[in-house]
């Protein structure tokens, strides 16, 4: 691996309440790939990826262990915001969740909230839903709710949005799951376009998607790593018998 | 046949079921319908332009309730003004902030037995502390913080679920962007749960516009001509008015027309206050969709 890394766990361990859900994962992930985590539910692979920008300080009683350093800091120092690290690194949801607010002010939330000089906001809005590829579909509608929009675009939006923010990675929980095929597909190009500009690491249970998208893709199973390399070998021929069984569907 | 007659019977309690729920929505509706046209029947007659907009004269036998309505819109708007902001900063620290655990249960506990605390309890209490400690006297700012106070479990309680009814995917959208926990709360959770928030307060809301007894002692004043100038004054209110009049007067038999007038004039004064709380819901929910 002789990229550049951008996210190191080390010796992670995650608990909610006396429940460990994440045993022992040291692993990095590498600087503009793509990283699938797949695994069977419950293998901690969502709360993996929540770890990432904070998103379990939500829930109450849980606890981590170990360090993950972002850019060579420890993401969990006492001394950091987890604001701030979500400013860096943005989240796409499972299930598409707009705000029921305008398309315009969907975007313009974040960067508006978080005091980010913003020069021309109408020029960012714009970007942002072009680099979603969602600009044409919506650019006469912009002041109309988002909720009218279909699940697929919303999940667009909702990738624009992120993206207004100007992360260095994206973290995508399933994105795909509630979507059908065609909306699908064509967040799956739209993946291949942005790893251009971003790190980004996706949840997913849909196999043949992380061998279509993913660089690099981790096996996780009852809350261990089972196993981590580059796509094409877990796919073609991994090391451990467990993850060519889920991959080829004999459990999961 | 014998599955017919199965069939038969099962339709019949059915039948017999269908009946008695319809009977008791109907129960109700008649009671309050019924309610309504006697308190109409006995109190039109005096329901007129001077009723509503003069003071009483003769010894409250004549003249109009314009004092007793304006204290009373006054509290009622005073008691909103205190118990909303409060209320709803009370519950978004129990459902937003607080750790769930012991202490947030205790708490909990402690605002549904406020809840339950009669009224007249309130009513002593804004004696003690607001009128005598807090050296308000009896006036519309002691009367309108007791009925704060009075209302303040109600507003919580609606404001909680209120709450906890906006999607947590929303909170969840905004605090991934790195937006923080305040401006999450204030720009996405608050005005997604302000409809909610406003249809459980109404109810509190009509409440502190009907109630005597917190008032008896706080602000409510026997008799008074003159319109409150400010809000250390004491006023006559429409509640406290109707009680002097049917039993505390010289001429009770003679003011039932006005008593009546009056409980009319009440009811539209808390279906007036309810509506516009209404119309204001309508209007922010209509962005509502999820």
């Amino acid at each position: 691996m002789e990229q550049e890394e951008i996210i190191r766990l080390s010796q992670v361990n995650f608990y909610y309440g006396e429940c460990r859900a994440l045993n022992n994962i040291t692993m990095r992930f590498r600087k503009n790939r793509v990283t699938a985590l797949i695994g069977p539910s419950g293998c901690g692979k969502s709360t993996l990826l929540r770890l990432l920008n904070r998103m379990n300080d939500l829930i109450d009683g849980t606890k981590v262990e170990g360090e993950i350093l972002f850019e060579g800091r420890n993401i969990y120092a006492p001394d950091v915001d987890p604001v701030e690290i979500r400013r860096k690194i943005g989240m796409v949801f499972q299930k598409p969740n707009p705000f029921p607010k305008t398309i315009y002010n969907n975007i313009a939330y974040g960067p508006k909230l978080t005091g980010v000089k913003v020069e021309d906001m109408d020029a960012l809005v714009e970007q942002s839903l072009r680099q979603a590829v969602l600009w044409e579909e919506v650019k006469d509608i912009l002041n109309k709710s988002a909720m009218n929009l279909s699940g697929g675009q919303q999940q667009r939006l909702c990738i624009a949005r992120a993206l207004a923010m100007k992360p260095d990675v994206l973290l995508m929980d399933e994105p795909t799951s509630a979507l059908d095929p065609i909306s699908t597909a064509k967040i799956e190009e739209l993946i291949e376009e942005l790893k251009k500009d971003y790190t980004i690491i996706i949840v997913t249970h849909n196999m043949q998607q992380a061998a279509r998208i993913s660089d690099e893709t981790a096996f996780f199973y009852l809350g261990n790593l089972v196993e981590y390399n580059s796509t094409e070998k877990i796919f073609t021929n991994p090391d451990v018998k467990q993850t060519e069984d889920y991959i080829t569907g004999r459990f999961g | 046949m014998v599955r017919d007659r199965a069939m038969k019977w099962r339709y019949f309690k059915q039948q017999i079921f269908f009946l008695l729920v319809r009977g008791a929505a109907l129960a109700i509706t008649l009671t309050l319908g019924g309610i309504i046209l006697y308190i109409i029947y006995n109190g039109y007659s005096v329901i007129s332009w001077d009723f509503i907009t003069q003071p009483p004269t003769n010894s409250m036998t004549k003249g109009g309730i314009l004092p007793a309505i304006v204290g009373t819109v006054y509290l009622t708007l005073g008691a909103i003004l205190i118990g909303l902001p409060l209320g709803i900063a009370s519950a978004v620290y129990l459902t937003e902030y607080a750790r769930q655990g012991r202490i947030v249960r205790i708490i909990k506990v402690g605002i549904n037995c406020l809840a339950g605390v009669p009224s007249v309890v309130f009513g002593l209490f804004g004696l003690g502390f607001f009128v005598i400690f807090l050296k308000f006297g009896s006036s519309i700012l002691a009367g309108s913080l007791t009925l704060g106070f009075l209302i303040l479990p109600t507003i919580i309680g609606a404001s909680e679920e209120a709450l906890k009814s906006v999607p947590q995917t929303f909170r969840e959208a905004s605090l991934s962007l790195g937006v923080s926990k305040w401006q999450t709360i204030y720009r996405i959770v608050l005005p997604n749960a302000l409809p909610g928030i406003l249809t459980g307060s109404i109810l509190g809301i009509g409440r502190a516009a009907g109630e005597t007894a917190p008032i008896m002692f706080t602000a409510a004043a026997f008799f008074t001509a003159k319109l409150p100038a400010s809000i250390f004054d004491e006023v006559m209110a429409l509640p406290y008015h109707i009680y002097v009049l049917a039993t505390a007067g010289t001429h009770i038999e003679a003011t039932r027309p006005i008593q009546f007038g009056t409980v009319l004039v009440l009811v539209a004064v808390v279906l007036g206050i309810d509506l516009t709380a209404i119309i204001i819901r309508g209007y922010m929910r209509r962005n509502k969709r999820w």
